[in-house]
């Protein structure tokens, strides 16, 4: 019998395992660098994280105003729309969140995002697109969803993945630069099979840790469509909802992949993005998943 | 060294014995609060009964029965106090409300009227406010109560003077799990 609690701690754990992936390939390219370049292969690393660190964590801080100022969002206040404010405030009623600001973009493509580095500073965002598109039943569903991320902390699980990413692309760029110079120590005992090893690693590296980002991303919207039905213990709405951007096929005209993974519903084509690289798991299992759980009983 | 040792080891036992505490006392706030939030929800239901009552008698003056049932539940509602009480006044108001609603259909009039249908409106809003209001404080309660029930925090319950709270009961099954009303 499926569960949105058994849902949630799946997800949760499969996260768990992916930033331990993460830890295991940062040992391995740190072995790798050392190998290869000895003791100057290392020095590299710390060099890498602190800008990985400095850059991510700076837009982590500020997520919601750089979100705001990238989608071309606009904070609302009650009088402009109250049917929405309303199912805000019953879905953090439902959860026991702090009320969200709330923005709307002007954009005829139905999708919807949070943000925000912590429930206290949390925006939501829905496109006037998505709040033509839906009746109160998906909205709730869809507002559910993106208060979910708010409950999980997605912002801080991104940040996190987009960090140990950033670092791991830094470490192979500076690592690819000291081969092409002739950094590489002499040292006679060196195994060519290890050193074979070692280059592919460094190659690859950049590569593996944007599919283990990619893959943090989809976990974390499976576990989203999970809480929200802990909120609104109605699977029904967020099918509904995921059903009306499954049929529509306009895209988000502010899109970027650099924002991707903040909205709802992947805003890229989905054809460009391979299903490795995919932010959003795709969108006919969430509707299957969610079907198993209007069966099962909540 | 062993000092040190020794310690660090009574510092991480201290810790470990104030989070359980804490974390029971906090639970205990968690399930008041949310109790409170289902009192300021049903608080904000009964504010649009007079309001609904005027409406409805505009256009059907003679249904004395309805009007009657409302207005003795709101007081009911007003003055109800401790989770029992408050639950059992709630249920009262809910049905008397849908008894409300269903006389409103015969008068098309009536249900044609902006301000009736923007009452509709504010109350359904409500009533899902409500309905979350009771899950989250039932949740609470669950948690609170399995706390006070498995082991180790079970130990701290005495301590602490937090034990088991009352669930929230709900009369009519299909409102238990209500998220979306339709009067």
């Amino acid at each position: 019998m499926t569960s949105f609690r058994a849902l949630q701690s799946a997800n949760r754990r499969k996260t768990l395992l992916l930033l331990l992936a993460f830890g295991v390939l940062i040992w391995v390219v740190s072995y790798s660098a050392m190998s290869y370049f000895g003791g100057g292969g290392i020095g590299v690393i710390p060099i890498a994280v602190a800008i990985s660190l400095i850059t991510v964590w700076g837009s982590y801080y500020a997520s919601d105003k750089l979100v705001i100022r990238m989608t071309g969002a606009q904070v609302i206040s009650e009088s402009d729309n109250p049917r929405l404010f309303a199912l805000v405030q019953e879905v953090c009623i439902a959860s026991g969140l702090p009320m969200p600001k709330v923005a709307i973009v002007l954009d005829s493509a139905p999708n919807a995002f949070a943000t925000g580095r912590d429930p206290n500073h949390a925006l939501i965002a829905f496109t006037t697109g998505i709040l033509e598109a839906m009746d109160r039943e998906e909205l709730q569903g869809v507002v559910a969803h993106e208060m979910a991320h708010v409950a999980n902390r997605d912002t801080l699980v991104s940040a996190v993945a987009a960090t140990t990413a950033g670092a791991i692309a830094l470490i192979s760029d500076f690592l690819m630069r000291m081969l092409w110079f002739g950094g590489r120590r002499e040292r006679s005992e060196s195994n060519p099979l290890v050193l074979l090893f070692s280059f592919i690693v460094i190659l690859l590296a950049p590569l593996a840790a944007m599919m283990l980002r990619s893959a943090i991303s989809r976990r974390r919207e499976s576990l989203a469509d999970a809480t929200a039905v802990e909120f609104t213990r109605n699977p029904t709405g967020l099918r509904k909802a995921l059903e009306v951007l499954a049929r529509d096929s306009t895209v988000v005209q502010a899109r970027s992949t650099a924002v991707a993974h903040v909205w709802i519903e992947c805003p890229l084509d989905s054809k460009a993005v391979s299903k490795l690289f995919a932010t959003h798991p795709p969108i006919h299992e969430r509707i299957e998943t969610l079907r198993k759980l209007e069966g099962g009983a909540l | 060294m062993e000092f040190i040792i020794g310690l660090g080891v009574v510092a991480l036992i201290a810790f470990y014995l104030i989070a359980q505490y804490n974390k029971l006392i906090r639970l205990n706030i968690g399930v008041d609060e949310a109790f409170a939030q289902i009192e300021v929800q049903l608080k904000r239901r009964a504010d649009l009964i007079p309001n609904l009552v005027e409406t409805v008698k505009g256009y059907a003056s003679h249904e004395r029965e309805a009007f009657e049932r409302v207005t003795e539940a709101r007081a009911k509602a007003n003055s109800a106090s401790g989770v029992h009480d408050v639950a059992a006044a709630d249920n009262m108001l809910t049905s008397a409300l849908r008894q409300l609603f269903a006389v409103a259909e015969a008068y098309p009039d009536l249900k044609a009227s902006a301000n009736f249908i923007q009452l509709q409106e504010e109350l359904s809003t409500t009533e899902n406010k409500v309905a979350f209001a009771r899950q989250f404080y039932n949740d609470s309660v669950r948690t609170l109560n399995t706390a006070v029930k498995t082991i180790p925090s079970s130990f701290f319950a005495p301590l602490a003077k937090v034990g088991e709270r009352e669930f929230y009961e709900v009369d009519d099954p299909t409102t238990r799990n209500a998220t979306k009303v339709s009067f």
